[in-house]
């Protein structure tokens, strides 16, 4: 914990920096990226959005792919029907579940929805990407796209923060995420049991990201398009 | 989770025939598909079954649960999806969360499934597909369109909620395969180069990003071209490249011909050159055509002897022979006896060798200083031939030969021990001072002059008293006790060339094998004179005739006794006195090979083994 601790006063800093710089220059639309390094530059919200919208979309197909993967690889013919019956770690988040719910929630609360999702996966990334190496007879595929999720997970949450602080100047004190207690499914020596774990945990990474993606859209058009894309 | 858990009971039970796929054989609807078209609402549809009839109309039910409502309700909506389906509006769809629907037929579930809304997104096709004219080619031959469309209308792409993917088709009226083009995420997208004179056909389709599953095709739009001008579009002049290849070849074959077999031998000459044949330099090609397979060899032969006679390991001895072109020149006995003969004008002549040019391109070659005996035997030949600058050389190589004298003392014990070591250690030796100049030449021959003592008798090297303008070098004539350093002093300004440093270092080379005798004998001897009467020849005394009497007169003090008439000039090797040979047998030992090596002399001894 002391870790993230230390990691947010990091991007706390930062996001004070930028907000002095879009504090200072309120009339640039669109600048280019950082070409003075970042210290000396501002990133415009239309590029930061722009990026952000990448990369969700970026961890969406990994996951889905990843899914898929070993949906075809371990799960099949199993009756690995689980995702009815387990719930994920992030279920406890208030996240909007349709079109109307997602239209009425404030942007702001969206937001630190998507940084509450993202952080809470932090955790269970790393240790996916330790489990299946471990994992006997495990897939390039599979492995490779675990730690690119885990890496793209960690510039996404960053460039999330950088947004929230530019939307939200004088941002607030962070909301406690979810915290993934599925560590011990994953290390069980029953194979069926874990491999079960592993799918749950799968499944549940390709709902977050959709739902990261799709609260990623919608505020882009809210926020840069006005509801116009 | 007491539903759940029944409900994965149930899915347990069916879900080999949930997830096969297998056809029913009992004849029992079945789930096709479920679908949302927009993430906001889904409707599932299923097969009547085959005895459908057999059963009440109404006797099908579907119900769902989701994981909030932990219970199984009926369907919402049976009719506005169609027969056989379950329309679920907004207010019953939950995206990211788990449905689970069942089938009943009276009362039995024959089919299940479970799914998420977010994974059964497929929009419905897009609509106002229309295309418009963006320009025309110069030609009147080809256009430029751009074809637009609308999203379909249930999607609320404007508030972002839904990000749609497309792709369009198209292709000539007449053809029967569509081709793609890649997706877009725009709504139109331009088509370059249509025919004016053709029509075409373009359709579209839509799917969400993210997903795989695409969309209906929109409705076919046909794309026509207003007549422009009705002027006949001529088609592409169709270049008639047969017919040219054709008169081609043909014209080019006739040519060929005509030439192959007229008679104008310039043209074919030009055509068709003919083969060199082959040359060799100073062979008269005709030779070879005419077959006198005698002159040629003969003219080979000619230069083969001589290089042979070169690289002959006698080849001092032999090279004399060469010089004087004088076959009878082996029969008559060793070199000794030569040189101790009064015909030394023969000697002379002998060592006045002509055919400077192949010894002295020799000589410059740069590594002379390597113990290569070859290149030291052909100097040596040629340095026979005296040159003005090899005297100049020699009288240096005295001078430093004095100088060496002095250091002699101290290798006493080397050389007698390890010739060949003492050759390559005096070689270098006096080498330095040769090159750094004369000062230490005169030095050395201060110092040999100081030292004239048993040679006095003997004049095994000459002295250099001039230089003629016509390059002959003026000896003095056989004297003792000639004090001075007149080789050091006399010329100290004759620049010598680099063949002369050639020389020099050959000499030197040889000197060092001298030397080693030199050492032997601690007195010095003094500098011989050549005979004035040497002017004449191209003669040189190299230091080895000088040092090499001295090393000879070393083993005793006597030198080498003045009785025995001595001739003008030395060559190191037929060095005299029988008795002053310092390459006696008995004084040293004779390593025959490396002796002959190191300087291309040999001693009186190997002489005579040598010669027959």
């Amino acid at each position: 914990m002391d870790s993230k601790g230390s990691s947010q006063k990091g991007s706390r800093l930062l996001l004070l920096l930028v907000v002095s710089n879009l504090l200072l220059c309120q009339g640039v639309v669109s600048t280019p990226v950082c070409p003075n390094g970042p210290g000396n530059c501002q990133v415009s919200l239309r590029d930061l959005f722009d990026r952000a919208v990448m990369v969700s979309h970026y961890i969406h197909d990994l996951s889905s792919e990843m899914f898929n993967e070993f949906d075809k690889r371990y799960a099949q013919g199993k009756g690995f029907i689980t995702m009815a019956l387990n719930s994920c770690h992030t279920s406890s988040l208030p996240t909007p579940e349709d079109k109307e719910q997602a239209q009425q929630t404030h942007h702001e609360v969206l937001m630190s929805l998507i940084l509450g999702l993202l952080r809470s996966w932090n955790d269970p990334l790393y240790h996916l990407v330790t489990e299946v190496r471990g994992m006997k007879g495990a897939p390039d595929a599979i492995l490779s796209r675990a730690i690119e999720i885990e890496e793209e997970n960690k510039r996404l949450l960053e460039g999330m923060e950088m947004i929230f602080g530019q939307v939200i100047p004088g941002a607030k004190e962070t909301e406690p995420y979810p915290v993934w207690s599925g560590l011990p499914s994953l290390q069980t020596k029953d194979e069926d049991a874990r491999y079960s774990a592993f799918y749950n945990l799968l499944h549940c990474l390709r709902r977050d990201s959709s739902k990261i993606d799709t609260y990623l859209k919608l505020l882009n058009c809210r926020i840069i398009y006005n509801n116009n894309c | 989770m007491d539903l759940w858990q029944l409900l994965l009971t149930l899915a347990v039970a069916g879900s080999s025939d949930a997830f096969s796929g297998s056809e029913d054989s009992s004849g029992n609807p079945k789930f096709t598909k479920c679908r949302s078209p927009e993430l906001e609402t889904f409707s599932c549809h299923w097969t009547d079954g085959a005895n459908h009839s057999l059963q009440s109309p109404g006797s099908v039910q579907m119900f769902y649960i989701r994981r909030d409502i932990q219970e199984w309700k009926e369907c919402p909506d049976y009719v506005s999806a169609g027969e056989n389906s379950c329309y679920f509006n907004s207010s019953y769809t939950s995206v990211w969360t788990p449905y689970c629907i069942k089938l009943t037929s009276n009362g039995g579930i024959v089919d299940h499934k479970c799914f998420s809304v977010e994974d059964i997104v497929q929009p419905d096709p897009p609509v106002g597909l229309n295309w418009t004219l963006l320009n025309i080619s110069l030609t009147e031959i080809h256009a430029d369109i751009l074809v637009k469309w609308e999203p379909p209308p249930n999607t609320d792409v404007k508030m972002g909620w839904i990000i749609l993917e497309y792709e369009l088709h198209y292709k000539e009226l007449n053809e029967t395969q569509w081709k793609m083009m890649d997706p877009l995420m725009v709504t139109s997208v331009p088509m370059y180069s249509l025919r004016l004179d053709k029509e075409y056909e373009v359709r579209v389709r839509t799917r969400q990003r993210n997903t795989e599953k695409y969309g209906k095709f929109s409705e076919v739009l046909l794309i026509t071209f207003p007549q422009m001008n009705p002027s006949a579009c001529e088609e592409d002049f169709q270049f008639p490249w047969f017919l040219i290849i054709i008169f081609g070849i043909l014209g080019l074959a006739v040519t060929l011909f005509l030439l192959i077999f007229s008679k104008q031998q310039r043209i074919k000459m030009l055509i068709l050159p003919p083969v060199p044949v082959p040359k060799i330099k100073g062979i008269d090609p005709d030779l070879l055509k005419e077959g006198k397979l005698e002159e040629v060899n003969t003219i080979l032969a000619i230069h083969d002897n001589y290089k042979h006679e070169f690289y002959n390991d006698d080849s001092w001895v032999e090279f004399i022979e060469l010089d004087i072109d004088d076959p009878d020149e082996k029969t008559e006995g060793s070199d000794t006896d030569r040189l101790l003969s009064n015909d030394h004008e023969k000697s002379l002549n002998i060592f006045g060798a002509k055919d400077d040019d192949s010894g002295r391109t020799s000589c410059y070659e740069p590594d002379i200083l390597e113990a290569d005996f070859h290149v030291s035997d052909m100097c040596d030949g040629t340095s026979e031939v005296a040159q003005p600058q090899r005297l100049k050389g020699e009288a240096d190589i005295s001078c430093l030969d004095q100088k060496n004298q002095n250091n002699s003392p101290s290798n006493d014990a080397a050389p007698a021990s390890q010739q060949p070591s003492v050759i390559l250690v005096e070689e270098n030796k006096p080498r330095p001072l040769l090159i750094g100049g004369t000062e230490s030449t005169h030095q050395a021959v201060h110092t040999q002059l100081s030292n004239p003592s048993s040679l006095a008798n003997i004049d095994f090297y000459a002295q250099v008293s001039d230089i003629t303008p016509a390059g002959n070098v003026v000896l003095s004539p056989g004297q003792k006790n000639k004090t001075g350093n007149p080789q050091c002093d006399t010329h100290p300004e004759v620049v010598t060339p680099c063949q002369a440093n050639f020389i020099v270092d050959n000499a030197y080379f040889c000197e060092v094998d001298a030397k080693k005798y030199i050492a032997l004998a601690p007195h010095v001897e003094a500098e011989s004179h050549v005979e004035p009467s040497f002017n004449q020849e191209d003669i040189y005394t190299t230091t080895e005739s000088l040092t090499t009497t001295a090393g000879r007169s070393g083993t005793a003090e006597h030198v080498p006794s003045s009785e025995i008439p001595v001739p003008d000039y030395t060559s190191i090797h037929i060095v005299q006195s029988p008795q002053g040979l310092v390459l006696n047998a008995t004084a040293l030992p004779l390593p025959d090979k490396e002796f002959l090596s190191s300087c291309g002399y040999v001693s009186t001894d190997q002489l005579n083994k040598i010669m027959p």
